[in-house]
């Protein structure tokens, strides 16, 4: 299964991409997506505390643009947003 | 009636004449415009511009949920409201957004507006990238998103 997953505002940074690519076996959570991304990091940009700050205090959407919780399960091929703190206006 | 959008200043202008001819209504006896713009210095900072993010589709989907929202919670007499953010580059002083809302009495177009625009802060995906003098362009850390439950 492959988690397309949309980049915005300061997230951008983590890849110059629009997109990160994740690939699972099985069926998970937002909470599994958010560790895997949380790993990413760690490894891609080990001195940067502020990214993974930004990943714990991010939201998700899903396809069809509704905030979801970190229990919210992930069966199949799909794209989701990470929505890291807002600041518009 | 509402309108929003949000304006990819790429290929479009946000636009004061368009805001001000969509409110126009017989029924409202008073008008607000509530303009956002790019101001020079944040954080003791020289600020050249602002870069703006969205996610086009979750930010038109709150800003109709927010002006439905103020319908509720206000009780409104004839609202009509147009919001539109820009996404992209605004160089200081350009603008960012237009809330221009109509209603039956001058005292709900101020609630309204304001209404609009603390919501926009709290719940609408919308990210800031500021530019300085002398400096690396830096987003703002801003604030978790408020999910509607």
């Amino acid at each position: 299964m492959i988690i397309k997953l949309e980049l915005f505002g300061m997230s951008k940074e983590f890849s110059k991409d629009e997109f990160l690519h994740f690939e699972f076996d099985n069926e998970i959570t937002v909470k599994d997506l958010r560790i895997k991304l949380e790993q990413m990091i760690k490894n891609e940009f080990p001195k940067n505390n502020n990214y993974l700050e930004v990943v714990k205090k991010s939201a998700f959407s899903s396809e069809d643009n509704e905030i979801v919780e970190d229990n919210y399960k992930l069966n199949k091929d799909q794209k989701l947003a990470i929505i890291p703190p807002i600041g518009g206006g | 009636m509402f309108h929003c959008d949000v304006v990819n200043l790429k290929i479009s202008k946000i636009s004061l004449e368009r805001a001000t001819d969509f409110i126009e209504s017989h029924k409202c006896g008073a008008s607000l415009f509530f303009i956002g713009t790019v101001r020079d210095m944040n954080n003791e900072k020289e600020v050249t511009g602002i870069t703006y993010d969205s996610h086009d589709k979750m930010v038109k989907k709150s800003f109709k949920e927010i002006y439905e929202d103020a319908i509720k919670k206000l009780k409104l007499e004839h609202p009509v409201a147009f919001v539109e953010h820009v996404k992209g580059y605004v160089p200081l002083g350009g603008i960012s957004i237009i809330i221009a809302v109509a209603c039956k009495h001058r005292s709900q177009v101020y609630e309204f507006s304001r209404f609009i625009i603390e919501e926009i802060k709290k719940k609408t995906p919308i990210w800031k990238k500021e530019h300085y003098k002398g400096e690396d362009a830096k987003w703002l850390e801003g604030q978790q998103i408020q999910i509607k439950k």
